[in-house]
């Protein structure tokens, strides 16, 4: 009895080896893969933030800058967290005369933090710090640095902090990434794989020797994965209002939010279709896309700010659509920004998805070769 | 002399059958009819010197290889060769979706290179592979090919329903075709393939995997198709199907193209007479040697037990064939007497049975097979 059972396991065990080893491919995602959620993961997550943009400005009268303020600037542009000073310096300090101007440039996400400083060291008069609270990280950064600098300079001024979109939970400002992640499986598991299934299951043999284009084949399989994927990405949208308690300022912002996720989703589908039309197995493709799902989650800001990201990272950042889709969705849910702007993360988006489609359609496969 | 050979052979120079086919030779036999050249426009499809070669790292296929015939407007022309001789590739090659690694195509005249996108139009395909939408309807695969061929809205629904009730599927016109057997797949492919009325109608192993009725009434389908006035071009390794359906036939064997004539035709191939099959107990060489030598036997093919002869009047020759066992003293456990078929043509030609395995692997032989030259 025993000789058997065991015969039979180590067919099964051999039939299993060999299938692992005649495909090379998987064998490299398999060991790529926790090597990558350790340089991307590491990176992402525990960074050190550099380079922190924030104003300065004197309260007037007095019209001509106060010793305080002089060096309080100058020392918080050159706190350093490393022996590098220049390239690892915390607060990146620019000086505005015109503390409504600095403020503004705050609202729109030009700046993390203004300092509004006294016109003279005592107790009575505050230094005001106003911090973008729909980070979830500098704020608290900028106080550390403000305060140490008083203290080294021997002013005993108060500090008065004012959170301009109020408390912020980090739930409030990872809960928006997570739209995107829905975005993202939605597409990958639509359209990238419903190609796929098709090349793999020869349906494809049956539709290319019609006069179809390869064009319409894109654009078609990567609209319908864009509503899959809107589908997806609204209605988890609403899920995050419930579970993080956010409230939507305007009716507007609704629709804003709504313009954003259809964008993103475009965007992202087109990456994932044109990825796809290369790709005949879907095992082979899927391995690749828990990759891709990875790499552009890790590096969109959901869970952390980019600021932090070591500079091949955050080069990243800039060609992944998640991150222009988090950053617009942030903007607009938790700062009720306008598309002035998130105008720019759209266009981000758009020109991507173009770039992309045509990547699909001269990439596709006419062929069965 | 070769095996079964023709007594009146045209071409003086025939190699030796049963040679493998040689690089350049379209024919063993140098069958004039295998290059039919007409120049009166008749043809729909012309095919020059077509290669098709699939390289891998492992080892390179010619599975197609310098093939050249013509199709004639309206016909229903069989391609018949055993699996993995080259038939599907050849059909690849002419709708599309594969490109020749030689030689040219042209099809109504287009050219398969150039533009496909002309091609693609006056086609109707049916892999051999079912490629519906099992999860949709048969209407919505319908609909789905008839917008992709262009057929106007006006008149699709009306094709549609047309097209469903000639495939006898008219009654499940609204069920996912994930509930249809092979036979109901099959006919609504066949359909589909004809839903914007192609001037050329490729089917590739139309009957795979079917059973006698199924095969039946899809036979009755391309018949019907076939009066419509399309051209339909079928692959099949079926003897019976090729019998019953095609106008002319085409045998591809290893790649390589090496019958090519009507039915009645390719009978002439084989010398006139029966074929007497007689199973044995065991052969003697000696008597394989006077059997040959007699008068009415033409050719002699021994596979183990089984004795194939080819004579000029089966029924006189059976006496003195058996008279030579009965010398030998080898027991005779069965005889029989009949006209060559489809199959014994193929035979014949290729030096195998159509379902002794692919192309590549045997040799000229065939697996078990043992000939044997006079």
């Amino acid at each position: 009895m025993m000789p058997g059972i065991l015969k039979s396991a180590i067919a099964i065990f051999r039939r299993d080896i060999k299938k692992f080893l005649s495909n090379p491919f998987i064998i490299m995602m398999t060991l790529l893969m926790p090597i990558m959620y350790l340089v991307v993961f590491g990176n992402a997550m525990g960074g050190t933030l550099t380079h922190i943009p924030v104003g300065v400005v004197q309260e007037v009268p007095p019209y001509n800058d106060t010793p305080l303020f002089t060096s309080a600037a100058y020392q918080l542009n050159h706190i350093s967290q490393g022996s590098n000073n220049d390239a690892e310096k915390l607060l990146d300090v620019t000086v505005y005369t015109d503390e409504v101007q600095a403020k503004q440039d705050l609202a729109n996400g030009k700046i993390s933090a203004v300092v509004v400083f006294p016109a003279s060291v005592s107790n009575d008069n505050a230094v005001r710090l106003y911090v973008d609270s729909s980070d979830s990280v500098t704020p608290s950064l900028v106080e550390e640095a403000v305060t140490s600098v008083l203290q080294g300079l021997g002013a005993n001024n108060p500090i008065t902090v004012d959170k301009i979109y109020g408390d912020i939970k980090y739930i409030q400002f990872f809960g928006v990434g997570v739209i995107m992640m829905a975005i993202f499986s939605a597409t990958s598991f639509g359209g990238g794989l419903a190609l796929i299934r098709d090349r793999e299951n020869g349906i494809h043999e049956g539709y290319l020797v019609t006069p179809i284009k390869r064009s319409s084949i894109v654009v078609g399989i990567i609209a319908s994965g864009t509503v899959r994927a809107f589908v997806a990405g609204f209605t988890i949208f609403w899920i995050d209002l419930l579970i993080t308690g956010i409230i939507l300022q305007s009716f507007q912002d609704f629709l804003l939010v709504l313009l954003v996720i259809f964008i993103a989703c475009v965007g992202v589908t087109s990456l994932v279709v044109s990825f796809a039309s290369r790709f005949s197995a879907q095992q082979e493709y899927q391995s690749v896309i828990v990759f891709l799902n990875l790499i552009l989650f890790m590096t969109s800001g959901a869970f952390y700010p980019v600021t932090g990201m070591p500079g091949w990272l955050r080069w990243i950042t800039t060609i992944n659509p998640e991150y222009y889709g988090v950053n617009a969705l942030r903007s607009i849910i938790l700062r009720n920004q306008g598309l002035n702007v998130i105008g720019i993360d759209l266009i981000a988006l758009l020109i991507f998805s173009t770039a992309m489609i045509i990547l699909g359609v001269v990439t596709y496969r006419r062929t069965l070769e | 002399m070769p095996l079964f050979g023709l007594k009146k052979d045209p071409v003086p120079a025939a190699p030796a059958f049963p040679e493998p086919p040689t690089g350049t030779s379209v024919s063993p036999f140098g069958n004039p009819q295998v290059r039919q050249v007409s120049t009166d426009g008749s043809e729909i499809i012309r095919i020059e010197h077509l290669s098709k070669v699939f390289k891998s790292k492992i080892k390179t296929v010619i599975a197609v290889n310098d093939v050249s015939f013509e199709v004639k407007r309206g016909e229903i022309f069989g391609l018949l060769g055993s699996n993995g001789a080259g038939k599907s590739t050849l059909i690849r090659i002419l709708t599309t979706l594969l490109a020749p690694t030689s030689g040219q195509a042209f099809v109504n005249n287009y050219d398969i290179t150039r533009d496909p996108e002309s091609i693609r139009a006056i086609i109707g395909v049916c892999p051999q592979n079912y490629t519906s939408d099992l999860e949709l309807t048969a209407y919505d695969n319908l609909e789905f090919y008839g917008k992709l061929q262009n057929v106007p809205d006006s008149t699709l629904p009306a094709r549609i329903m047309e097209l469903l009730t000639m495939a006898g599927l008219a009654d499940r016109a609204y069920m996912p075709v994930a509930t249809f057997s092979g036979g109901m797949k099959r006919k609504l492919e066949i359909v589909r393939a004809f839903i914007h009325r192609p001037l050329i109608l490729f089917l590739d192993e139309p009957t795979i995997g079917l059973d006698p009725e199924a095969r039946r009434e899809v036979w009755q389908q391309i018949m019907m198709l076939n009066r419509e006035n399309t051209t339909i071009i079928l692959t099949t390794h079926y003897m019976d199907e090729a019998e019953k359906l095609c106008g002319r036939i085409a045998f591809v064997e290893r790649g390589k193209l090496i019958a090519l004539d009507t039915m009645e035709n390719l009978r002439k191939l084989i010398p006139a007479g029966d074929l007497i099959e007689i199973s044995i107990d065991h052969m003697d060489p000696l008597a394989e040697e006077e059997i040959r030598t007699l008068d009415l036997v033409n050719a002699v093919t021994v596979v183990e037990h089984n004795v194939t002869i080819s004579a000029t009047n089966g029924s006189q020759a059976i006496l003195s064939i058996l008279g030579v066992f009965d010398k030998y003293r080898i027991p005779v456990i069965s005889i029989s007497i009949r006209s060559p078929s489809l199959e014994d043509i193929f035979i014949y030609l290729t030096g195998k049975g159509l379902d002794n395995g692919s192309g590549e692997e045997n040799d000229a032989a065939g697996p078990g097979g043992r000939r044997r030259g006079p």
